[in-house]
C-alpha cells in the first residue's frame, strides 16, 4: 500500500514537500511548547522533586501555601510518618553589590532527607553558612562569594552548590534553622525561633492516618505543586495551545488531502473501474499520510532540539524526550484521523463518472 | 456454456415523460474466444452496452452474467473484485495513472492481483506494441497513440477473461490500428478470452467474427464472420 503512496510523492516532490513543510512547522511548535511547558514546571518544582517526599503537612488556613503555612515545632508531635524534615521558606531578593537575584530560602536540618545532594564545596555547618543552586553560579555567584538578602544586614557565604533546586521559579538557597531566624526576624530572632513553615513526610500508610490534627493538613506533594501561584494557569494555557496546534494539525491535513483527493477523482475512478479496490486506495492515502506526519514530525522534533543548543539560559525551556515522543505520536495519529475524511470521498466516488462514461 | 450472458437487460434513466430508454431490452451471449464488434451511431447506447457488461453500471433490469456470477445482482465491493479478476477495460480516456511509470502500472497490479503475465509474456507484449523502450518514461511524457497501446498492453496484463474496449484504435493511424486490432485477435483466440470492441472504425471490420450494430438502444447482430455459429 505504500506503492501508490511513494510514488506519487516521488513524481509530485513540490506538492508534497510544501505539505510536509507546513506539517513540520506545526510540529515544530508543539514540540518547542511542550518543551517550554517542561522547562517552566520544572523551574517551579524540581526543588520540591528533589524531596521525593509523599506529602506536606501544613496548616490547614494557609490553604496549601508553604510561605502562608506558619506553626510551631510542637506539632511534630501530632505527625506519625516514617520520615518527618522540619522545612522553613522564605522568599528574598539576594544581593551581592552587584546583581539582584530573586531566591528561596529553604531553612532544613542537615540530617534529614530533604537536605541536598553537595556538587560543589560542602555542606553549610556555621551559621550564615549556606549551600545555593548551582543557577546561581552560572550568574555569577562562586564558592566564598558573600551577599545579603534583603530585609536584613547580615552576610551569608556559599559554601556549597547543590543542582536541581528551584522553586517557584526562584533558584533555593538551603542554610540552617538558626540562620533562617536571624534572616527573617533579625534581633527578634530569640521570641520568634519555636515557629516554622511545615513538615516534609514520607509515608507508606494512607494519608489520613499521618495526624488527627485539626488546624493541619496532609497535602501530597502532586496537589502542593499544582497549587503553586500560577502553576495550574501556566500548564493549562500552554497545555491548551498545544491541544489547539494537534486539531489545527489534523484539519490543515484534511484539507490538503481533500483538495488533493478531488483533484484525483479520475485517476481514483480509473482504478476503481478497473477493479482496484476502495480498502487499497484508502490505505494509500492513509499511508502517504503517515510519512508525510513521520517525516514531518522527525525532522520537526531534530529542529527544536537544535534550536534548545542556541538557546540562551534565561528561555526556561527543557526537552523532555519521552514527552515529546508521546507529542510525536499523537501528532501522527491525529493526521491520519485528518486523512480519513478523504477516504469517504475516496469510496464516494463512481468509476462511471469518473471515466467519461454516461 | 456462454462466458458472458445478458438476459433481459433494459437501462433507463428518469421517469415519466422524461422516461429515457437507453437500452432497449437486451439479449446477448458471447463465447470464449470470440472477438466482437460493436458498431453504430454515438449516443445509440454503446457505452451503456459496455459499462454494464463490465459492472460499473447497473441495469435496470434483466441479468448480467459473467462465468457464472450475476454481475446484476452483487454488492460493488465484489464487483470490484470481479472486474479486477475478470475484466481487461480499454478505455477512451487513457487508463493510465499519471504519476507511474510505465513499468510500474504493471508493478501495481501485481499488488492488487496474482497471476498476472510473467516477466517474459510482459516483456513480448511490450515488444509487441512497440513500447518496450519506454518503460521508464511517465505517461505525460508518451504520445497518444503510445498512451493508447500501453493501455492495451494494461487491460492484457491480468489475463482477463473478456476484454472490454471503447474505440481502442481512435487515435492510431492505420497501420497501427491494424497492428492493434491483430493483437486483439491474438490474444483473443490464444488466451481464448472474449474480446468486445465497441468502435467506429470500418476499416477493421473484417477482423471481427461477430459485428453487432446498436442503434437508438436496440442491438441487433448484423454478420457473422464464420460458420457455424448459430442464430440467437
Amino acid at each position: 500500500m505504500m506503492f501508490l503512496a511513494w510514488h506519487e510523492m516521488k513524481r509530485n516532490k513540490l506538492r508534497f514537500t510544501l505539505i510536509m513543510g507546513v506539517l513540520m512547522l506545526v510540529a515544530y511548535l508543539v514540540f518547542f511548547l511542550s518543551g517550554l511547558a517542561t522547562g517552566l514546571q520544572t523551574i517551579n518544582r524540581e526543588a520540591v522533586d528533589k524531596w521525593e517526599a509523599d506529602a506536606i503537612v501544613l496548616t490547614d488556613e494557609s490553604d496549601k501555601s508553604l510561605f502562608q503555612s506558619i506553626m510551631t515545632w510542637e506539632k511534630e508531635k501530632e505527625l506519625k510518618a516514617d520520615k518527618v524534615a522540619p522545612i522553613g521558606q522564605w522568599s528574598a531578593i539576594a544581593n551581592d553589590g552587584e546583581e539582584k537575584q530573586n531566591v528561596s530560602y529553604f531553612a532544613v536540618q542537615p540530617d534529614t532527607f530533604i537536605m541536598p545532594n553537595v556538587v560543589e564545596g560542602e555542606a553549610f555547618e556555621k551559621p550564615f553558612e549556606v549551600i545555593a543552586n548551582d543557577s546561581l553560579e552560572k550568574q555569577g555567584f562562586q564558592l566564598g562569594d558573600t551577599f545579603k538578602l534583603s530585609g536584613s544586614d547580615e552576610q551569608l557565604t556559599i559554601v556549597g552548590f547543590t543542582d536541581e533546586s528551584r522553586f517557584n521559579a526562584a533558584p533555593v538557597i538551603y542554610g540552617s534553622f538558626d540562620t533562617f531566624y536571624a534572616l527573617k526576624y533579625g534581633e527578634a530572632a530569640e521570641g520568634n525561633d519555636t515557629l516554622l513553615n511545615g513538615f516534609v513526610i514520607r509515608t507508606d500508610e494512607k494519608l489520613s492516618k499521618v495526624t488527627k490534627e485539626e488546624t493541619l493538613e496532609v497535602v501530597p506533594i502532586e496537589t502542593f505543586i499544582e497549587n503553586l501561584p500560577g502553576y495550574s494557569e501556566q500548564n493549562m494555557t500552554l497545555n491548551a495551545m498545544i491541544y489547539f496546534l494537534l486539531v489545527i494539525s489534523a484539519v490543515i491535513v484534511a484539507i490538503f488531502l481533500y483538495v488533493l483527493t478531488v483533484q484525483k477523482t479520475s485517476i481514483f475512478g480509473i482504478m476503481k473501474a478497473q477493479g482496484i479496490s476502495n480498502g487499497y486506495l484508502a490505505r494509500s492515502v492513509v499511508a502517504q499520510t503517515f510519512i508525510l506526519s513521520f517525516v514531518g514530525v522527525a525532522i520537526g522534533f531534530g529542529l527544536t532540539l537544535l534550536t534548545g543548543e542556541f538557546l540562551p539560559d534565561a528561555v526556561p525551556v527543557t526537552f523532555d524526550i519521552p514527552t515529546m515522543l508521546t507529542y510525536g505520536a499523537i501528532f501522527i495519529v491525529v493526521a491520519i484521523v485528518g486523512s480519513l475524511f478523504s477516504v469517504r470521498t475516496i469510496v464516494k466516488i463512481d468509476p462511471l463518472k469518473a471515466i467519461g462514461g454516461s | 456454456m456462454a462466458v458472458l450472458t445478458l438476459r433481459n437487460v433494459t437501462k433507463t434513466y428518469g421517469s415519466g415523460d422524461k422516461k429515457v430508454e437507453a437500452l432497449k431490452e437486451t439479449n446477448f451471449e458471447a463465447e470464449r474466444g470470440e472477438l466482437i464488434a460493436i458498431v453504430g451511431p454515438s449516443g445509440s447506447g454503446k457505452s451503456t452496452f459496455l459499462t454494464i457488461v463490465g459492472g460499473l453500471l447497473t441495469p435496470s433490469t434483466g441479468e448480467v452474467i459473467i462465468n457464472g456470477a450475476n454481475f446484476a445482482k452483487i454488492k460493488e465491493k465484489r464487483r470490484s473484485k470481479l472486474r479486477l479478476k475478470e475484466i481487461g477495460f480499454i478505455l477512451q480516456a487513457s487508463n493510465t495513472v499519471p504519476f507511474l511509470s510505465v513499468n510500474n502500472q504493471f508493478k501495481l497490479l501485481d499488488r492488487v492481483k496474482d497471476r498476472n503475465m510473467n516477466k517474459m509474456q510482459l516483456d513480448s507484449l511490450l515488444k509487441d506494441l512497440d513500447i518496450d523502450h519506454l518503460r521508464n518514461k511517465y505517461p505525460t511524457d508518451l504520445s497518444g497513440g503510445e498512451r493508447q497501446r500501453l493501455a492495451i498492453a494494461r487491460a492484457l496484463y491480468t489475463h482477463p477473461t473478456i476484454i472490454l474496449a471503447d474505440e481502442p484504435t481512435a487515435s492510431l493511424d492505420s497501420e497501427r490500428a491494424f497492428e492493434v486490432i491483430e493483437l486483439l485477435q491474438r490474444e483473443t483466440k490464444s488466451k481464448n478470452t472474449t474480446t468486445i470492441v465497441v468502435t467506429h472504425d470500418t476499416r477493421l471490420i473484417d477482423y471481427f467474427d461477430k459485428v453487432y450494430n446498436m442503434t437508438d438502444g436496440t442491438l441487433t447482430l448484423e454478420r457473422i464472420k464464420e460458420q457455424p455459429v448459430e442464430e440467437q
